[in-house]
């Protein structure tokens, strides 16, 4: 189907944007439009106007300044998963961008238009929020910047006030010893994540000494699974820790989601199993 | 199914309850009677078979027909019963197939059910399929992956399938609303080119290579000098529809035909212009020449020129080199193979790993082997996406919630193993070429092989079906299921 009739802005600077996103009736923001568009085309969105941010320049961009790394907003997820730096300093991100859609999407869409989207099934949300990422915004107000947890509200809501833009997501570079994995159970026909399971683990002489689990696909916003990770923590490495530590994720999991394919009951399930797993490779990887 | 416990199948009754959706559709009560109850002795030699068909209103989509068509559904069924009686008899599924094979045949073979299978070799096309697949080699690893705790499952299947539809008389008598023949037109053009119209639509099945093949074989011209003109009314013969199986196993018994004449104009012409009797007149790679005479014959392009300038004719013989035949098919005709699978399942999860393919199929003479093996690649992929993949579901409701691509699944690529293709060639006198439909035994034979892999690697376990598609959720329950019931 065709979208509605709309108007179409394309400012060049961050300020530009924000002026329109704040100016113009029913404006709605568009990056690589992989969510948005195919929203217009069967007439669930019917925003008035276009503001397209994809040329702006300078949101594209992939740094490291001391132990912060910072991915713009507009940076792709094929651009994500090749970057070299990622795949030193934050392999988990670089594996995570690597899992979303298929060639098209991740030569499209783009981490800041994932995150503001904040579908309850995407990737980003999950891993970000196990990074302990902070998200940076800027809006009529000036600049702020919100923990990743903070910032996915509920489902495809988030801390995102009106006219405000994401303009760039900060995740550590790794410490010695820690290791991350993103296990995913993807819809055969959406690629979307049934159920994503995000670990990021520290490791100290064989001692889990930080944990954070996040599971997203289940419920309206990823969840972080805290019985899980107190269960882990503080214990020696091994096979019976991890597996007990999982089966506390479905504490974290009320009122899941469920749909055709899944239902909330196997999603729940799932997420113990994906969870075991991401934790046993986050150890590995974090060289326990 | 009923068996002997040495295996030997007996009779088959079934029942069969068939969506027909709100409204009856073109062929939709063709499909669960016609093109499945008849072909239900499949490969084997069975001695008494009943079914009955109950066509079911229901509020959903109209049914019709989907590539294999009633097949599919008939193979699936009896393969399953197959590995079942296997199964009770603790029995290997390849085994007690050879057990039913019917014999060779070159000269018809009448089952129970009433039809008169063309041709077929059936056990040949098992042996080679085992061989392909490593099949004794297979059962031994998966003993050894069994032990480890893995579900390693391999799926077998034989089969034979009824298509190049239809000889026109059946089609009247079953109530089908149309004919079952194809028409084709033969062109030289002065140039010495050829068009060749055809009433069947080749829309990516890959005719327009096969019927330009054929064309140039037959009458020795270039490939790249051979215009296949397809799909448009204005410019085509009247044709039947490509559809069934039937685009080269009929279309080509028409573009013969057409042939054929040509080379009977042909040689009139020649001998005219040789001067020689006409009955001396031999036609080979695209030449007339006088039999015994050393003397240059006359290429067609020559005779084409000759026919459309008409500046000398044999009496009688009116100008231009153009024929136009029409095929109606004495019989159906009925390709048959073996295709095995191996599918690992997660006994946690329940996702299937599907890790191997092999399929070894009879579709008769072979004219282009990538397009009969792009066809079956094609058909395998579409009959695995039915068993693991593809499904409409609908809400309490009765609302499709499976609306789009983003919810209903399709094969992608990285879904599937590689498949391995092999074949046999026993060619059929139904007609000229001797070739038989290829375009369906893919989803014929793999929805059945693929699923029997499943319920093969969960064996161990208990579980006997689980509702297709085999979703991880599904096989899930299945295996939570059968841990109860053997507690």
């Amino acid at each position: 189907m065709q979208t509605a009739p709309f108007d179409y802005y394309r400012p060049e600077t961050v300020a530009e944007a924000i002026d329109l996103l704040s100016s113009v009736d029913g404006a709605r923001p568009l990056a690589g439009g992989h969510s948005l568009l195919p929203a217009m085309k069967l007439r669930v969105a019917n925003p008035q106007a276009i503001v397209d941010l994809t040329f702006i320049e300078g949101l594209d961009q992939i740094s490291q300044d001391g132990d912060t790394v910072t991915i713009g907003a507009l940076t792709k997820h094929a651009a994500v998963c090749a970057s070299s730096l990622l795949r030193e300093v934050n392999p988990l991100i670089s594996f995570t961008g690597r899992h979303i859609g298929d060639p098209q999407v991740r030569n499209r869409g783009t981490i800041g238009g994932s995150i503001a989207h904040a579908d309850p099934a995407a990737d980003y949300p999950t891993v970000l929020i196990a990074l302990e990422a902070t998200i940076n915004i800027v809006g009529p107000n000036g600049a702020r910047s919100v923990s990743a947890a903070d910032f996915f509200v509920d489902l495809f809501t988030t801390a995102l006030a009106e006219g405000e833009l994401v303009t760039s997501v900060e995740i550590p570079a790794y410490a010695p010893g820690q290791g991350g994995s993103y296990q995913k159970h993807r819809h055969p026909a959406s690629s979307y994540a049934v159920v994503g399971a995000a670990a990021f683990v520290s490791v100290d002489d064989g001692e889990c000494t930080a944990a954070r689990i996040v599971v997203g696909g289940v419920t309206g916003t990823p969840k972080r699974a805290e019985a899980a990770e107190a269960a882990i923590v503080g214990n020696p490495i091994a096979a019976e820790a991890i597996t007990t530590a999982a089966s506390h994720v479905p504490d974290a999991l009320d009122n899941p989601m469920g749909d055709a394919y899944a239902s909330g009951e196997y999603r729940v399930y799932l997420a113990s199993v994906l969870t075991r797993r991401a934790l046993a490779d986050a150890f590995d990887r974090a060289g326990a | 199914m009923a068996a002997t416990s040495e295996g030997k199948i007996l009779g088959l009754r079934a029942h069969t309850w068939a969506a027909m959706g709100a409204y009856l559709s073109t062929v939709s009560i063709g499909i669960p009677t016609i093109l499945h109850g008849l072909i239900l002795s499949s490969s084997y030699d069975i001695g008494a078979i009943r079914e009955d068909v109950y066509g079911t209103f229901t509020n959903t989509t109209p049914t019709d027909a989907y590539r294999g068509a009633g097949r599919p559904e008939a193979i699936f069924m009896v393969e399953r019963m197959v590995d079942q009686v296997a199964r009770a008899l603790e029995m290997d599924p390849v085994e007690i197939r050879r057990r039913n094979l019917i014999e060779p045949f070159m000269d018809g073979h009448e089952t129970v059910t009433g039809l008169i299978y063309d041709t077929g070799n059936y056990e040949a096309a098992l042996d080679i399929a085992v061989d392909m697949f490593g099949y004794e080699e297979a059962r031994k690893a998966q003993a050894k992956a069994r032990e480890e705790g893995r579900l390693v499952g391999i799926g077998v299947v034989t089969y034979t399938e009824i298509c190049g539809l239809s000889p026109s008389e059946v089609a009247g008598a079953v109530g089908f609303g149309g004919g079952g023949w194809e028409s084709a037109i033969v062109r030289f053009h002065p140039s010495g080119k050829v068009s060749l119209m055809v009433g069947v639509s080749p829309h990516g099945q890959g005719e327009e290579t096969t019927f330009a093949q054929i064309v140039a074989d037959q009458l020795g011209v270039s490939v790249d000098d051979v215009d296949v003109v397809y799909g448009d009314t204005g410019e085509t013969p009247m044709g039947w529809g490509t559809y069934g199986s039937r685009t080269t196993a009929v279309g080509s018994g028409a573009i013969m035909g057409a042939v054929d004449k040509i080379k009977d104009k042909g040689a009139k012409i020649a001998a005219h212009l040789l001067e020689a009797a006409e009955e001396d007149i031999e036609f080979s790679n695209g030449t007339f020449s006088v039999k015994g005479s050393r003397a240059e014959g006359k290429t067609i392009q020559d005779i084409a020129l000759a026919a459309n300038t008409a500046w000398s004719m044999p009496e009688g013989v009116e100008p231009g080199l153009e024929a136009s035949a029409f095929f109606n098919p004495a019989n159906f005709v009925y390709p048959f193979g073996s295709h095995f699978a191996e599918v690992e399942v997660d006994p946690e999860t329940g996702e299937i790993d599907f890790q191997r393919y092999t399929a070894v199929d009879d579709c008769g003479n072979l004219i282009n082997p990538m397009i009969v093996d792009g066809q079956v690649h094609g058909g395998i992929a579409q009959g695995a996406a039915q068993a693991l993949w593809e499904g409409a579901v609908y809400d309490d409701d009765g609302n499709l919630v499976t609306g789009s691509l983003m919810s209903y699944a399709i094969p992608k690529a990285e879904f599937l193993p590689s498949f391995e293709t092999g074949k046999t060639e026993t060619p059929t006198p139904v007609n000229p070429l001797g070739v038989k439909g290829i375009g369906e035994t893919g989803t014929i034979a793999s929805t059945a092989t693929v699923y029997n892999a499943v319920i093969d690697a969960l064996a161990p376990l208990g579980v006997e079906s689980i509702e297709m598609p085999l979703t991880p959720e599904r096989v899930w329950r299945a295996m939570a299921d059968a841990a109860q019931g053997g507690e």
